[in-house]
């Protein structure tokens, strides 16, 4: 619903209400005053039409739990305006024979004169009192509910910030943002900034976050005794405050600032109470279910307030499960495969098939329900001998990987002798590949799975592709006649006579955020084709026989940020500022779904390996999960404090591993949505995140010139300190620079001055890793 | 007016855009606007600003970046629906200059500037560029391609200590220099320091200079900020690593407590001397030392040297010094060959000075040839060049005119540490002991000094005196003893043949003569 203090224009002339009795004129002055604008402007208009229907003041109250709680003073505002409406000549009197707050006729009675009113209709500093004393009052709380408390601070903060800009009070919307946002600043710095940065009215009207904050309800969770104490300080000005501060919250402006905290809490929070204990909630829960849920998670169709859904959990449990299982592979291309590798293992003596063999078959984890193959994206009914090649080459790696099991680390003292013997077991061997003398920046670079070649997008608007193996990269000549070639040998004549290891892809005219290479031919071959997305709104497909660009495909009219294939090829999805997704096939030009419902770019994407669902992640701060078919949402994560930068699944589908610009990586479980765990230690952006084959090791390379190895399995949480104790702090604080890395951060392997953008696992389990060295002198 | 834009910088950067600036650009294209309209413009210009700041964010992250550039702004613009801002690049960022205050036309100036005289005036400096001048002499240098290296970050776990890896650190330290490049310009919260390092980079200088166009007067404080602000944004971090060896404290004290004990050299302590020199010789883990001892050894023979060393004092050291070196050279477990640039002047110096004291100059000249044989014979392998080089030297030094007698005994000296070969080139052949015996032979009656004995030994050095050769002397009636003779004459002098005739030694007067062949 819309706030009543933006429906109604501030600088409301104060003569609409010439014709008004003097005892109404006082009525509407109270409201006014007490910025019921909304009530004031009903009072008027049922004057003047002599109707009293209104009830807007009944929906306002979301909670009928708030409503009975506060009933004694709730009655008094509310009624005071759904009373009146009914018989406005004797409000005062009714008012008054009410009697029985105290309060409220000490209120009245002290704006009883003009000069009062008018103060205290251009006084603001009822905004900057209330907001110091619930702070006070916050901060002076129980410590066992001070974590519980704190969550409400700021959107009355940001309310009250609004709320002073649209009237038109710059000065004291500047001054109160002064005066308390470096308390709130350590975790919603972003949020912060952006509200600093609007100054007039008309900003907060055509302003994105401002009127999500103004028109949906903010959700905030409570243990019960926790809400009954915020309750009691709002009616009474007492309960929960430090001892020994006696009445310190009473008197005439404590009550004015309290009244303002009132309407924040009435028109624009939600509160979820909980009969949990509040020590029992952890920290990482607030993340997760305070904010401005409603938006962030999809409603279904047709939904009223009633039935919105504000806890992401309830929205994942509906959606039901998930098939999260491996692909089913093809029947016959899958004999194929036995066939082949029997065949291959008579020539190499090699008695170890049957283990083979049973590889190609996968199963899924106990719990995880595997697919059909009428839930997969159609493909060609035919298999290929690349198709052969690949998943034979598939089992030959799964055989030949490195295991690596971090888990191994757990109980070993880093310094012993033992540990090195261990660390090999545990951690991968990372082979970096430095880019140098880059002049504006390269956004973006990957590997094929053969490790043959590596693409790397620039500023520039052009992609590099480089052998890696230090073959000659050779395109086809352009003066041939398609009749001319009838077989292979006549192919490569066609083929240029001269090529470098290197080759410059030109067709982009902005810089190219993402590349990837087609994953059809495995690690058995070079790949044929090469994606890539730009910010001139094109994705392209290159072929690498050619060395050409051979589609541009168009349909988002924005930068697209980033561009994945799906696990079998064929399909191939983009990821851009115009906050949608889109699913595109190689033979069409036209985009075959579109994934909206991000309220921020999509930033970054992520094909699950059973190619059933998509994960997106975006500026909006969650993440989702789009079943690739029918195109809608089954999941969203909620919980990063940032937008999100980068994701992984985990090959055994089970995992979704984000990192956001919060500078933490969360973990969660695809199947229930829940967060796993939130991991800590990058000191600056996240760029790219790689799960290990066997999806026990996550790879994190970031701007902070690191690349780190993160336990997936591991407990995570804050480290021991040497002393034994751990520092599970009430709340986790982002600023907190020193030792803020989490126990399941196995390894940091710095860097000279190389942020790294790419990382990935080849395989066999071997780490690559990727990213351009900045000189010292950079300018 | 004055109080509508009060917003400390310290915890956001709203308020930058001042609304004089409005004003000024108003009235540079000729509208008059009131304060109140100003500044509500200017509010609204800083949330335009802002919003092209925060697109441009988005770009600077995609394009995995921490430094916000021009073509961020530009593309922001663009998807803004707004015209990007031509001829803005990051690689040659607009520059800022003072003008001096403008004070000709009071009536013209803003009146709001005019109670505050400080508002100095910023314009972008416009360098005109001849276009001669530019296409004759700049040669435009085309940037090195883009390359690859590649390496193991890690094997097993372990990071290897190969050069393209970060040296290993302490892990406190580490943790500071980790922190390094998020100074760079993303902390912990990255949108913030976008704008604190986007902002106030280079690009946002162009977009600023551009609204507020041709008249700049009053961007004064918006400059200024961004100039002062771009300052510590731009600086690289400070993170290299110097790879600097540190001298361990025992080393230190070793060191201190060595070269006490070897100078100044009174005779009382000699037991710690020879203790201290014991120690040179024969001590392993010096090597940490070694550049500090050889550069103590070459400043120590400089000092005794320059002050004319005539004293028995710089005698003295001068001796202690050359056992000091032949210590070092002694010492198994150093690696001196890096330094042997810098051993040679101070054994040279000694061997050659003109004047060394009197008391001690042969025993100098000859401990110092000495060890300058020690170290030929060690080291001239590696160095082929070495020998011939002091060869050149010392030939220099024996045969040129206007040496002194005392540097002649030193390079005949010298000749002796070199070797045989050095002896016969030097003395014989180049005709070393034929000028120095015209020279300086003594007369009759004198005593025979140092360089008779030096050039004698030398001499000796050919023929080595054995107890089993029948030492029979040469007969000048037998015609080819004569011919020995007058060849060892011809070739040594009158003075020289005639003391190794006076030693009746013919095979000796034959070897000098190359001849030990013919015997």
């Amino acid at each position: 619903m819309t706030s009543p203090a933006a429906s109604s224009p501030p600088t409301q002339d104060p003569d609409p209400f010439h014709n008004v009795s003097p005892q109404e004129r006082a009525v509407l002055d109270y409201l006014r005053t007490r910025g019921y604008s909304a009530a004031e402007k009903a009072l008027l208009a049922s004057i003047e039409a002599a109707s009293s229907e209104e009830k807007e003041k009944a929906e306002t109250i979301a909670a009928e739990e708030l409503v009975k709680t506060l009933a004694v003073f709730t009655q008094d505002p509310s009624r005071s305006g759904t009373n009146a409406l009914k018989d406005s000549s004797n409000v005062l009197q009714e008012l008054n024979s009410l009697g029985t707050p105290a309060n409220l006729q000490n209120l009245i009675a002290s704006i009883g004169n003009v000069g009062a009113e008018e103060i205290l209709s251009l006084d603001p500093t009822d905004k900057q009192e209330g907001f110091r004393e619930l702070e006070t009052w916050v901060e002076g709380s129980l410590d066992m509910y001070r974590p519980e408390f704190r969550p409400i601070l700021f959107p009355i903060f940001c309310h009250f910030y609004l709320d002073l800009i649209q009237r038109g009070f710059k000065d004291a919307a500047l001054r109160f943002f002064r005066e308390f946002s470096p308390s709130l600043a350590p975790a919603h710095s972003n949020t912060l900034h952006h509200l600093s940065t609007l100054l007039l009215p008309a900003h907060v009207q055509s302003d994105e976050t401002a009127q999500h904050l103004l028109n949906e309800k903010y959700m905030i969770r409570m243990s019960r005794s926790g809400f009954s104490l915020l309750v009691g300080w709002l009616t009474e000005g007492v309960g929960g405050e430090a001892l020994g501060s006696g009445l310190g919250f009473s008197g005439e402006k404590g009550k004015r600032g309290r009244a303002a905290v009132m309407r924040v809490v009435n028109n624009h929070l939600r509160f979820d109470v909980t009969t949990t204990k509040s020590s029992a909630i952890s920290p990482s829960t607030w993340e997760e279910t305070t904010g401005l849920l409603s938006s962030l998670i999809p409603q279904p169709n047709g939904s009223s307030s009633a039935t919105k859904l504000f806890d992401p959990r309830a929205f994942n449990m509906s959606k039901g499960d998930l098939k999260l299982g491996p692909a089913p592979i093809n029947e016959e291309l899958r004999t194929e495969t036995e066939r082949v590798l029997r065949e291959q293992a008579m020539v190499e003596r090699d008695q170890s098939v049957q283990y083979d063999i049973a590889l190609t078959k996968p199963q899924p984890l106990p719990g995880q329900t595997a697919p059909a193959e009428s839930d997969l994206l159609p493909r060609p009914p035919h298999f290929k001998t690349v198709d052969v090649d690949r998943e034979v080459s598939a089992v030959r790696d799964a055989r030949r990987q490195i295991r690596l099991d971090p888990s191994v680390l757990n109980n070993v003292d880093p310094n012993s002798p033992q540990a090195s013997a261990v660390r090999a077991r545990a951690l991968p061997s990372i082979c970096a590949y430095t880019l140098h003398d880059v002049v504006e920046g390269a956004p973006c670079c990957t590997f094929s799975k053969d490790t043959s070649l590596m693409a790397v997008g620039f500023a520039e608007s052009y992609i590099r592709l480089w052998s890696l193996k230090g073959e000659k990269l050779r395109g086809m000549r352009s003066d041939f006649s398609a009749s001319q070639i009838r077989d292979p040998p006549s192919l490569r004549r066609v083929k240029e006579k001269k090529g470098s290891t290197t080759r410059k892809l030109i067709g982009h005219s902005g810089p190219v955020y993402s590349v990837a290479f087609d994953p059809v031919s495995g690690s058995a071959a070079p790949p044929k084709h090469l994606l890539s997305a730009s910010a001139d709104g094109t994705a392209r497909l290159w072929s690498l026989d050619t060395m050409t660009n051979v589609v541009a495909f168009r349909g988002h009219e924005n930068p697209i940020w980033d561009v994945k294939w799906s696990p079998m090829g064929i399909y191939f999805a983009t990821a851009s500022r115009d906050r949608t997704a889109r699913l595109w096939s190689t033979d069409r030009i036209n985009c075959l779904r579109i994934y909206a419902g991000h309220l921020g770019d999509v930033d970054c994407l992520q094909f699950h390996p059973n190619s059933l669902y998509l994960a997106t992640g975006s500026s909006d701060w969650t993440a989702r999960l789009w079943d690739v078919q029918r195109g809608s949402c089954v999941r969203v994560f909620i919980g990063h404090q940032g937008g999100i930068s980068s994701m992984a699944i985990s090959p055994d589908g089970r995992y979704l591993a984000s990192a956001g610009e919060d500078l933490t990586i969360n973990l969660w479980d695809i199947g229930s949505g829940k967060r796993i765990k939130k991991m800590t230690g990058h000191s600056a952006s996240v760029y790219s995140l790689a799960f290990s084959q066997e999806s026990s090791l996550l790879v994190s390379g970031g701007a902070d010139w690191t690349v780190r190895c993160w336990d997936v399995k591991g407990a995570g949480g804050p480290k021991a300190r040497e002393n034994g104790a751990t520092d599970s702090g009430i709340v986790q604080k982002y600023g907190e620079e020193n030792n803020n890395e989490t126990a399941d951060l196995v390894a940091t392997f710095p860097t000279k001055r190389t942020p790294i953008i790419n990382v990935q696992f080849t395989p066999r389990n071997l780490c690559l890793v990727g990213g351009v060295y900045q000189a010292p002198e950079t300018r | 007016m004055n109080n509508v834009k009060r917003k400390p910088t310290t915890t956001t950067h709203t308020g930058v855009y001042k609304a004089e600036s409005i004003k000024d650009v108003a009235e540079s294209l000729g509208i008059g606007i009131s304060d109140p309209v100003a500044t509500a413009l200017a509010s609204d210009v800083e949330y335009r600003i802002h919003q092209v700041v925060e697109e441009a964010a988005k770009f600077m992250r995609h394009g995995r970046r921490t430094t916000m550039t021009t073509a961020d702004i530009d593309h922001a613009l663009r998807v803004l629906n707004i015209e990007p801002l031509y001829g803005h690049t990051p690689h040659n960022p607009p520059s800022f200059r003072r003008a001096p205050p403008f004070m000709t036309h009071p009536s013209s100036m803003n009146p709001a500037n005019q109670n505050s005289a400080s508002s100095t005036v910023y314009f972008v400096e416009d360098e005109e560029l001849d276009f001669d001048r530019v296409l004759r002499e700049e040669k435009i240098a085309l940037p090195k391609g883009v390359s690859w290296t590649a390496h193991w970050l890690a094997v097993e776990g372990v990071q290897p200590l190969i050069p393209e890896n970060p040296p290993a650190i302490p892990r406190d330290t580490g943790e500071a220099h980790l922190e390094a490049p998020s100074m760079n310009g993303t902390t912990a919260i990255p949108m913030t320091t976008v704008h604190g390092s986007g902002l106030f980079a280079q690009p946002s200088g162009g977009l600023v200079s551009t609204i507020t166009s041709a008249s700049t007067v009053g961007a004064a404080g918006t400059a200024n900020a961004m100039v002062k602000k771009s300052t510590p944004t731009s600086a690289p971090p400070q993170s290299q690593n110097l790879v600097k060896q540190v001298l361990s404290r025992e080393l230190q004290l070793y060191y201190s407590r060595l070269t006490g004990s070897l100078l100044p050299p009174s005779t009382s302590d000699w037991t710690k001397r020879s203790a201290a020199l014991a120690s040179l010789r024969n001590d392993a883990g010096l090597q940490a030392l070694l550049p500090y001892l050889i550069r103590w050894v070459g400043e120590g023979v400089v000092g005794a040297l320059k002050e004319g060393a005539q004293s028995e004092n710089d005698g003295k050291i001068l001796e202690v010094l050359m056992d000091v070196i032949s210590a070092i050279l002694e010492n198994q477990t150093l690696f001196v060959e890096p330094y042997l640039h810098q051993l040679l002047p101070p054994l040279l110096s000694t061997l050659l000075h003109s004047s060394l004291p009197p008391t001690h100059s042969t025993q100098l000249r000859i401990s110092a040839s000495q060890t300058l044989s020690r170290l030929l014979t060690t080291h001239s392998t590696t160095y082929p060049s070495l020998s011939p080089r002091i060869m050149k030297t010392l030939l220099l030094a024996l045969i040129s005119p206007s040496k002194s007698k005392g540097s002649r005994e030193g390079a005949v000296w010298g000749l002796v540490g070199v070797g045989k070969e050095a002896v016969r080139k030097g003395v014989v052949e180049g005709g070393g002991a034929r000028v120095l015996g015209d020279e300086y032979a003594p007369k009759e009656g004198e005593q025979e000094d140092g360089l008779v004995k030096a050039v004698v030994s030398a001499l000796r050095v050919l023929h080595p005196r054995s107890e089993t050769d029948m030492n029979d002397g040469l007969d000048p009636d037998i015609p080819s003893d004569k011919q020995v003779i007058e060849q060892l004459e011809e070739v040594l002098g009158e003075y020289f043949a005639s003391k190794v005739l006076g030693e009746g030694d013919a095979a000796w007067a034959r070897a000098i003569l190359g001849k030990e062949e013919d015997v």
